[in-house]
């Protein structure tokens, strides 16, 4: 058993419930009636276990004589089809008030990766490519100076899920915060991508596809408060 | 129904569609002792990963795709040498043709997992030894290893031995 995937899972769980909790403190609350951390549970675990079974098909493994290897999480999950049942979950899940759910889960979910990316503490997995800053971290027994690079990301999510939720108590327009955070969440790791260890650069292509239809959401919703007629004074 | 009754009758079907696999091109694998086995990477003189596996054991079928490719990236700098344990040589070399096929990673046989005891590692498998050049074990990593700690204690290793 994996116990220190399954401690950050558990931070990144709590980071979200933390965060819904926060902006409904802040007077944020959802005007939704979807309950806001079923919706990210469920999100999550489906799109852990596409992303498991993708990632067992792209390497070979019949996931039908071998279905228990899906446990097997640190045997690698396909960060974009993950990604994208996890998206297509919400729309299904919210499907009567999408824009309002995936608003109001906007903060906790870049809260939630943040939490995940700490997770790298416990795991002792937070190390990336060499380094002579002065910040630079080394592994027991090792001389080699290298980025804390799961801890960026960590302070890139939780930074902007914080500045996201000050931003949100203007009325952003609907979608908004959702955009927002899917580019957030794909540029997180894009910038950091070059600072891990990998084998074959990482999955950088759906990173940039994240961020790409986070800028068309911007843009559509842009193109929506445009179009819509000024309401007349009474 | 039908439906269900179709769909139910298709995942039957491709369970059953694991093509038999062909190992006469698998050598047997050969016994190996500690002592063979670290001269074998001190006189080759470059870092070696030795992962340790068994054919019953599932998280090491999730784990050999990463391991093939590793080796392959890495051929120019780190041996791979695959530690079998515990196992059958026919359901070895099955496992090898399934899940190794075509990757440089040279694998021996030890039998009773005494090398494993001696390098200090456990009976549990999957596990890995980064060995640097003079065969000494540099770190051991327990269970399913991913893929960000592979390519960083490789990197670890290999600047070791450039160091």
């Amino acid at each position: 058993m994996e116990f220190t995937l399954l401690f950050a899972a558990a931070m990144a769980f709590a980071a979200g419930v933390l965060a819904l909790r926060w902006e409904a403190a802040r007077g944020n609350a959802a005007d939704c009636a979807s309950d806001l951390g079923q919706v990210l549970l469920t999100a999550t675990i489906v799109g852990l276990f596409v992303g498991r079974l993708a990632a067992m098909i792209g390497s070979g493994v019949n996931p039908l004589t071998s279905p228990m290897d899906i446990l097997i999480v640190r045997g690698g999950v396909a960060t974009g089809p993950a990604a994208l049942a996890a998206l297509a979950t919400v729309a299904f899940v919210a499907r009567d008030e999408l824009i309002q759910v995936a608003d109001a889960v906007a903060v906790a979910s870049l809260a939630a990766l943040g939490g995940w990316q700490l997770g790298c503490l416990p795991r002792e997995a937070c190390l990336g490519t060499p380094t002579d800053l002065p910040w630079a971290m080394t592994q027991p027994g090792s001389s080699v100076g290298r980025h804390p690079v799961e801890l960026y990301a960590a302070a890139i999510y939780l930074v902007a899920a914080a500045v996201l939720a000050v931003v949100r108590k203007r009325r952003l327009a609907p979608g908004l915060a959702a955009a927002t955070a899917l580019i957030v969440a794909a540029a997180g790791r894009l910038v950091t991508e070059p600072l891990r260890p990998s084998l074959g650069g990482g999955p950088i292509w759906w990173y940039t596809a994240g961020i790409v239809l986070g800028l068309g959401a911007v843009w559509a919703v842009h193109r929506q408060t445009v179009s819509r007629p000024p309401v007349r004074p009474v | 129904m039908k439906l269900r009754t179709l769909l139910a009758a298709l995942m039957l079907v491709a369970t059953a569609c694991g093509a038999e696999v062909d190992t006469s091109s698998i050598p047997d694998l050969a016994e190996v002792s500690t002592d063979a086995l670290i001269t074998s990477i001190q006189e080759a003189g470059r870092p070696a990963v030795v992962n340790v596996w068994a054919s019953w054991c599932g998280p090491c079928r999730s784990e050999a795709p990463l391991l093939s490719s590793a080796a392959r990236e890495y051929r120019e700098t780190v041996d791979f040498i695959g530690l079998n344990v515990r196992d059958s040589p026919e359901d070895a070399k099955r496992f090898i043709a399934e899940f190794f096929s075509g990757a440089p990673i040279h694998h021996v046989s030890d039998g009773d997992g005494s090398v494993v005891a001696d390098l200090g590692g456990t009976t549990g498998v999957p596990l890995t030894f980064f060995m640097n050049a003079d065969g000494m074990v540099a770190k051991t990593h327990f269970g399913v290893i991913d893929e960000r700690t592979l390519a960083l204690e490789v990197d670890e290793l290999v600047r070791a031995s450039a160091g």
